[in-house]
């Protein structure tokens, strides 16, 4: 078995602990990631960029995937060999540090000392007792495991930190796996949906993005209100919706959401992520007479209601009604049946000066923008009801802990490995017949520097407080 | 005076003590570097009341928000950032030669942020997407990883200027700057302060997305292109760490990892995306 183990797998692990594997698929990964920033993803945009592909072109992209290039199978790949790379690498590192974790603090009275800075050591006449004790007083303020030794007129202290500084590369390796853990449950076990509510309606289903199908939420929810702020300068200030949820055994709840604030709801969350206007169906209409353009008839009428014309020649319906008709404001599709002769259909318009200008010429020509191709009429579009509707992203994403989670211990994993070390401090007290030699010395597993100012402070801090009780005696 | 008029002449003070630095390293005086560093100081001073101004200014126009909303807002802060973080070095190292690497990158900014025809100045009212309280933690904490990449880009120049004329020792304009060992030292702790802030600005940032858009993370270009700059310096930690690699490729790490900050800073505005009102 061990020798089937080397054999098979031992150059694969060779391979996965390997840092040169890292730095490549750390490189790969960035590099490939740039390609979807430059050709647009899903969507509309992707959408627009492939229409102007020639159709190799398209296709090639489209098999390589580079239109969900992140959700592809060859960028998952590459996730997942930094993911094995990751885990490998710790566990075939672990247990060195571990070692250094468990070894027991070198009781090495000699070492420590060798090719110390001049500034390290010092003479102090005192009695020899009271030093150590502030020398243990104060190192004991700033380390622990304290340790001393005796020997041969040689008092060693020694005392450590930071032993847990081996684990902060560990931490932040973890946090990445949790990180991705979060995102695989979001997508396995989540998901997004958008629906749109129109004022004063409910919706008890949503549309998935990604799979374009229903979902039943389970309860209803409905817009009573949709409000929209503007600031002077004509920038939106606000969207508000009022909703409504109304659970099966109809308990009613009232919510509001706002850009930025979203809103939780039997274990979905939903944002208000866009809004619209839809006609309301009613509409204010004016019937002129063409030539004196005096009004014979004004009326509000409803689409699809047939309406007597006005000498009872026939009837008319609107049929169709529009907000926004080629950004030229809102318009309605009049569609005239009289007792004898043919059916007319014309659209009107609530400003026919901007359609003049929006439309070519040709088709002003044609009856289907005449309003007054029914003689001897004008029709004339007054006003146009709407109603606004709340565009709602509706989210389920129990991932979302996991990566917080992960974020969290990334951070501290972080503070670990860079802002705190392995120190450690010996302190000798020697007599000697000018006095007492005190020497101090310090390692560190890294940040040389930082050891270096603490030591510094130590020693400054040692001396003082040496020099003080001297100066009481 | 309004607070971008008071910016625009802390461009002339930024540029004053970048002579200053560089007088200081071509003559070898110490003068000149005083000065500079007074200088720059004063600048640092007057730009952080000019920044305290606007926000003010903001409020008094009833559409309160922190002066960190748009292009105009950003380059002015990322200045900040730059100067703050480059005095901090300064007086931490006690060298004053970084300076005359540095201070261009802070008016430069400030510049093209106050006399750009395409960059409005003007205080803009927030649309409802950035109305978050993560909008101040989240430009704080990327700016302040930029600057830190700034820094460590610059310090990746003057390594590069110092190692090829090293058989010059005497070369009196780079006799000031430190050596090549003590450069990488300090380019590597400053690029670890800069991953970290990176980091945190990520972090933040997906925490504010995934209240306002309903997603952590969508592969927004600007997010991909800062996951892009995370993995480079990523790079930079293991190879340094792990590897042992040191200086000069270290330096080409750093500057390949700034030119990735730009483009996630500026080029991203030239890809359609969900952070466009940084344009």
């Amino acid at each position: 078995m061990k020798s089937f183990n080397k054999t098979m797998f031992y150059p694969l692990w060779n391979l996965l602990r390997s840092v040169k594997l890292t730095i490549l698929l750390l490189i790969i990964l960035a590099a490939s990631s740039i390609i979807g920033t430059v050709i647009p993803q899903r969507g509309q945009g992707a959408m627009e960029f492939a229409r102007e592909l020639s159709p190799e072109a398209f296709r090639l992209l489209s098999n390589l995937g580079l239109f969900d290039m992140y959700h592809a199978l060859w960028f998952r790949l590459i996730l997942i060999s930094l993911v094995l790379n990751l885990i490998v690498c710790s566990i075939d590192r672990f247990p060195s540090s571990w070692r250094l974790f468990k070894t027991s603090p070198d009781p090495d009275r000699k070492a420590p000392f060798k090719d110390i800075p001049p500034e390290q050591s010092f003479i102090v006449n005192s009695n020899e007792v009271k030093d150590t004790d502030i020398v243990k007083s104060l190192i004991k303020a700033r380390f622990r495991k304290f340790q001393d030794i005796k020997r041969d007129g040689d008092y060693v202290i020694s005392a450590e930190k930071g032993r847990y500084s081996y684990f902060g590369v560990y931490l932040v390796h973890l946090s990445v796996l949790a990180i991705l853990l979060g995102g695989m449950t979001g997508s396995f076990l989540g998901f997004e949906a958008y629906v749109n509510i129109l004022e004063g309606t409910q919706v008890d289903t949503v549309t998935l993005k990604k799979e374009r199908s229903p979902l039943k939420l389970g309860f209803k929810v409905g817009c009573e209100k949709f409000h929209v702020d503007f600031y002077e300068n004509g920038a939106p200030k606000e969207y508000r919706a009022e909703l409504r949820f109304i659970t099966g055994k109809n308990e009613i709840e009232d919510r509001i959401v706002k850009v930025n604030h979203p809103v939780k709801f039997g274990g979905v969350t939903f944002y208000q992520a866009s809004y619209g206007k839809v006609p309301s169906g009613n509409v204010m209409l004016s019937i002129l007479n063409s030539e004196s353009r005096e009004e014979i008839l004004q009326i509000n009428t409803e689409m699809t209601k047939t309406n007597s014309l006005p000498l009872k020649e026939g009837t008319f319906q609107v049929v169709d009604i529009r907000t926004d008709f080629m950004h030229t404001g809102p318009a309605a599709l009049i569609s005239i049946t009289p007792d004898k002769g043919v059916k007319t259909k014309f659209w009107i318009f609530h400003s026919p000066e901007k359609m003049k200008e929006a439309l070519p010429s040709p088709m002003l020509l044609s009856k289907r923008f005449n309003a007054s191709a029914f003689a001897p009429y004008t029709f004339v579009l007054k006003s146009v009801e709407s109603r606004y509707y709340t565009g709602l992203q509706a989210n389920k994403d129990p991932g979302v802990p996991v990566v917080w989670a992960g974020c969290v211990i990334m951070l501290a994993g972080f503070f670990i490995t860079y802002f705190t070390s392995h120190r450690r401090i010996w302190v000798s007290v020697k007599r000697d017949d000018n006095g007492t030699l005190i020497r101090v010395a310090g390692r560190s597993n890294k940040n040389p520097v930082g050891l270096g100012r603490e030591i510094t402070q130590f020693t400054t801090n040692l001396k003082e407080n040496l020099d003080a009780k001297e100066h009481r005696q | 005076m309004t607070s971008s008029a008071v910016l625009s002449y802390i461009t002339f003070i930024y540029f004053g003590a970048f002579v200053a630095y560089l007088i200081m390293l071509v003559m070898g005086r110490e003068l000149p570097g005083r000065i500079a560093t007074m200088v720059s100081y004063c600048g640092l001073t007057a730009h952080s009341l000019a920044i305290g101004l606007r926000w003010i200014e903001s409020y008094r126009m009833g559409i309160g928000h922190a002066p960190f909303s748009n292009l105009y807002e950003s380059l002015i802060f990322f200045a900040w950032t730059i100067l703050f973080l480059y005095l901090l070095v300064e007086w931490r190292t006690k060298n004053k030669t970084l300076g005359a690497f540095v201070l261009p990158m802070a008016f430069l900014s400030i510049a093209y942020a106050s006399f750009s025809p395409n960059i409005s100045s003007q205080i803009q009212p927030l649309i409802p997407a950035l109305k978050s309280n993560w909008l101040i933690s989240h430009v704080i904490t990327c700016f302040f990883g930029y600057a830190a990449f700034g820094l460590s880009f610059a310090l990746s120049v003057i390594y590069f200027l110092k190692k090829s004329f090293r058989p010059k020792a005497q070369n009196i304009f780079l006799r000031l700057i430190p050596d090549t060992d003590i450069l990488d030292e300090l380019n590597y702790q400053i690029v670890v302060i800069g991953f970290l802030m990176l980091t945190l600005g990520i972090i933040t940032g997906s925490v504010w997305a995934h209240t306002a858009w309903g997603s952590y993370w969508s592969w927004d270009p600007k997010e991909t292109w800062s996951l892009i700059t995370w993995l480079v310096y990523a790079s930079v930690l293991h190879t340094r760490l792990v590897r042992g690699w040191t200086g000069k490729k270290i330096a080409i790490l750093c500057i390949i990892g700034f030119s990735c900050v730009l483009f996630t800073y500026f080029g991203v505005n030239y890809l359609a995306g969900l952070h466009s009102y940084a344009t």
